[in-house]
């Protein structure tokens, strides 16, 4: 028992930690209970129509309420002529159901649910709950984490409801409903050995992002790559790029960059 | 001198109602030194805890007991997985007085039960390391694997059953099953 549990421990020395921290979708572990986590999200998205840039506000807060679930609230602003106006704003729950975790691996699966507000026009129609479509959305992630490498895949159902303030979904009942997908691939650059907790990690990250309308069968996918600094093992910054390489479905703002930062408070409450 | 000394040591045994000194546990399902950063944070909340000390790229954790506090092995656990994780090995440090243990049988020890697996038969002296061997505190494939160690289904529940009475355990006294 104790060569094998010495055997055990050597294996492990090798195994080194990886990511799934992912910058564009969440993957299917949680974070700790009782600790809570800030994030300002900004977006300086490309128009379309004008191909001028223009930036989004998205101050999130995050709950680990149980070692299974966890909690976030976030709101839209979005930059107009002089001022942030307020757009929207959302609410997600992810519950993990599943795990198997072994020292250097594990695999992970959530169910997760979100709904949003919108008080803007409904004006393009793919489907988008971060501030553009009053909505739900319902869906499952399953992630696995090898050595270095996380992946992660998931897939969800969204309805777009009437944004608020009598802006009706005015792009017919059948376009209502569409398909999100995912797919995402994860890496740990630095450190190569992990000493403390004030090293900073880079990590960085490629996904594809789609959705695929139910009613009219047109879709668009993003590839977005990102990279990831993580300091003092409890602030973490994000920078990423989206852009199309399927595009039938079409958005006002379909390409640009997002840079997050996030802090996590651990034990932050009783 | 000899005598002095182990009257010493007797005395601290029975004045100190600790005899776990040190925890060591290595957690499964890492992803990098913020989720350590979780655990040890969560591990720092333990009553017991005097001190924590990590081994990140190793992602094992090594907790200092507060002498004279009780330590429950079960409250480790739940840090660890209240933090997103699981136990994937625990061992403890154990000060032991002249206590005789048998292959797959029951000892009280420091205000706990333990139960031993997989070990030969002798007198336990001084400060002795145990590894954990219930579910949870082992990979479910160890779990699975140890149980050739013991027909007693305590080793199943973690806690007395019939199987114990002729011990004289009460039903429903946790038992930590371990080997050294």
């Amino acid at each position: 028992m104790k060569f094998l549990f010495s055997i055990f421990c050597c294996f492990n020395i090798t195994a080194l930690k990886a990511q799934e921290l992912f910058v564009y979708s969440e993957p299917a572990s949680n974070m700790a209970t009782k600790s809570i986590g800030i994030r300002a999200n900004n977006y300086l998205m490309r128009e379309t129509a004008t191909g001028n840039y223009s930036h989004s506000f998205a101050p999130e807060i995050m709950l680990g309420a149980s070692k299974k679930l966890m909690l976030h609230g976030e709101a839209f602003f979005g930059y107009d002529i002089s001022r942030f106006n307020f757009d929207g704003a959302s609410f997600y729950a992810k519950y993990r159901f599943y795990s198997a975790d072994e020292v250097h691996s594990h695999f992970r699966m959530a169910a997760y649910g979100k709904i949003a507000s919108s008080d803007n026009p409904v004006t393009q129609p793919a489907i988008d709950l971060a501030g553009r479509n009053s909505g739900a959305e319902a869906g499952i992630v399953a992630t696995k984490l090898m050595y270095k490498i996380a992946v992660s895949a998931g897939g969800s159902f969204v309805h777009a409801w009437d944004n608020s303030g009598n802006n009706k979904f005015v792009l017919g009942r059948g376009s209502r409903n569409a398909f999100n997908y995912n797919l995402s691939f994860g890496k740990l650059f630095l450190p190569k050995i992990y000493k403390t907790y004030r090293q900073v990690n880079l990590n960085g990250m490629l996904e594809g992002l789609g959705q695929t309308n139910a009613g009219t069968g047109r879709s668009f996918i993003d590839l977005a790559p990102s990279i990831q600094l993580i300091f003092f093992s409890r602030m973490r910054l994000d920078m990423g790029y989206r852009f199309p390489v399927l595009n039938s479905l079409s958005r006002e703002q379909d390409r640009g960059f997002l840079l997050r930062l996030e802090y996590n408070f651990f034990n932050a409450y009783k | 001198m000899k005598t002095l000394l182990s009257a010493f040591i007797i005395f601290l045994s029975l004045s100190a109602s600790a005899q776990v000194s040190k925890v060591t546990l290595q957690a499964s399902g890492l992803t990098c030194s913020m989720c350590n950063n979780a655990i040890s944070k969560a591990l720092k909340t333990l009553p017991f805890a005097q001190s924590i000390s990590s081994d990140i790229g190793n992602a094992s954790f090594d907790i200092s007991v507060k002498p004279g506090s009780k330590v429950s092995f079960d409250d480790i656990k739940k840090k660890v997985e209240g933090a997103g994780f699981s136990v994937a090995s625990m061992k403890a440090v154990v000060h032991f007085d002249d206590q005789k243990i048998v292959n797959d049988g029951h000892i009280n020890a420091g205000g706990m039960t333990f139960h031993f697996l997989n070990v030969k038969d002798q007198l336990l002296n001084g400060d002795k390391t145990i590894q954990i061997l219930d579910k949870g505190f082992v990979s479910a494939k160890a779990f699975a694997k140890n149980a050739v160690y013991t027909k007693m289904e305590c080793y199943k529940t973690g806690v007395a059953g019939s199987c114990c009475a002729k011990e004289g355990l009460v039903t429903g006294t946790r038992i930590y099953h371990v080997t050294i």
